[in-house]
């Protein structure tokens, strides 16, 4: 089965109802989405697919109709995403096992709304657990990447 | 005669009396008319077998695979035997302009194509979404959801052949009688609901009293 993972085409030989997280930790050694909870009820294995945020635990290879973007897939050559530079200034991570996933809904909903409201980043990031609380972090970083993004 | 059956005898009569009684307010040539027409308008006896196929049909209607995402307000629900007491749906899900979700949060995020097969994983669909807040259903009466289904404006725009062929053949509907591991599918079959539905209809569609 053919994917395509941050403009890599990969050949993933497995059955089409695996995970596409399985896939990409264990077939594509992409391990930047985590396994948190398995049943999409946590975040931590948030990817994009063709743009939209996507729980990589519950999502069957065969069901991926579009390019999956990781966290690794982000940055451009050695320049980082606006977000991981504002995820950086804000010193948002602290164990930083949701992290990933985190970023990757933010990087979502900056697609969609150039300059979120503290609504719109609860509305789009409560299905993003933190158990270490930076969820204070993560709202300003959100903002800094937005206002980042809008003087670009 | 049953209660329904009573109740529904009462509504129908009730009905021919205030007809009477508006035309009494009318002039007199209308008032004659009127009269006429009221005269030989006898009170309909509602069809018990048409009350007994929409009852059954409500039995679907307010089912929890089906309530849960016909909700009035913004955020649709978990409820249902796994679930002890009904409860807003978790991670600040809410219906979203179009009835798809939010901004950086829509149905497709955690709803696939396919019901997970984990217990409490996500359910799915290849369309997943909210009914739109005219079609809310949750926590209504049989009286109130029948009313509804009768009325376009409330239904989609669909005729009762419509609303019948519907439920017999919409994805998101028929994922009501499949709808994963640890969720009770609503009563029946979706074949069967469609049948009540149209033996509701040719009994000229009657409605239980409020």
């Amino acid at each position: 089965m053919q994917l395509t993972v941050n403009g890599n085409s990969l050949d993933i030989d497995a059955e089409p109802d695996m995970p596409l997280l399985w896939a990409l930790r264990d077939i594509a050694n992409i391990r930047g989405p985590k396994f948190g909870c398995g049943i999409a009820m946590c975040g931590a294995c948030t990817v994009l697919v063709n743009g939209q945020p996507r729980r990589s635990c519950s999502l069957p290879i065969g069901d991926v109709d579009g390019e999956v973007t990781t966290v690794e897939g982000l940055a451009d050559g050695d320049t980082l995403h606006a977000v991981q530079q504002a995820w950086i200034a804000e010193q948002v991570p602290q164990c930083g096992y949701c992290q990933s996933g985190q970023i990757m809904s933010a990087v979502a909903l900056l697609e969609e709304v150039d300059n979120p409201s503290d609504e719109d980043i609860d509305n789009a990031m409560a299905g993003n657990l933190c158990r270490c609380g930076t969820y204070t972090q993560i709202r300003a970083a959100i903002k800094r990447a937005a206002g980042s993004k809008a003087g670009a | 005669m049953t209660r329904s059956l009573a109740g529904a005898l009462l509504a129908n009569i009730t009905g021919a009396a205030l007809l009477l009684s508006a035309a009494f307010a009318q002039t007199s040539e209308e008032q004659t008319d009127t009269n006429d027409e009221a005269a030989t308008a006898a009170p309909t006896i509602p069809s018990q077998a048409g009350l007994d196929a929409w009852e059954a049909a409500y039995k679907v209607f307010s089912h929890p695979r089906c309530v849960n995402c016909h909700t009035a307000d913004e955020y649709p629900r978990w409820s249902g035997p796994s679930y002890g007491e009904a409860r807003v749906h978790g991670m600040n899900v809410q219906r979203g302009p179009a009835g798809f979700g939010m901004a950086g949060m829509q149905c497709i995020t955690c709803h696939g194509n396919e019901n997970s097969a984990k217990l409490h994983g996500p359910p799915g669909n290849d369309v997943w979404h909210l009914a739109p807040v005219e079609m809310a259903w949750w926590e209504k009466s049989s009286a109130e959801i029948c009313e509804q289904i009768k009325d376009p404006e409330r239904n989609g725009g669909r005729t009762l052949e419509e609303v019948a062929t519907h439920i017999r053949d919409d994805g998101l509907v028929l994922w009501g009688w499949d709808p994963g591991p640890g969720r009770e599918p609503a009563p029946g079959s979706a074949q069967e609901t469609y049948a009540l539905i149209v033996k509701w209809a040719a009994e000229g569609a009657p409605c239980p009293l409020p």
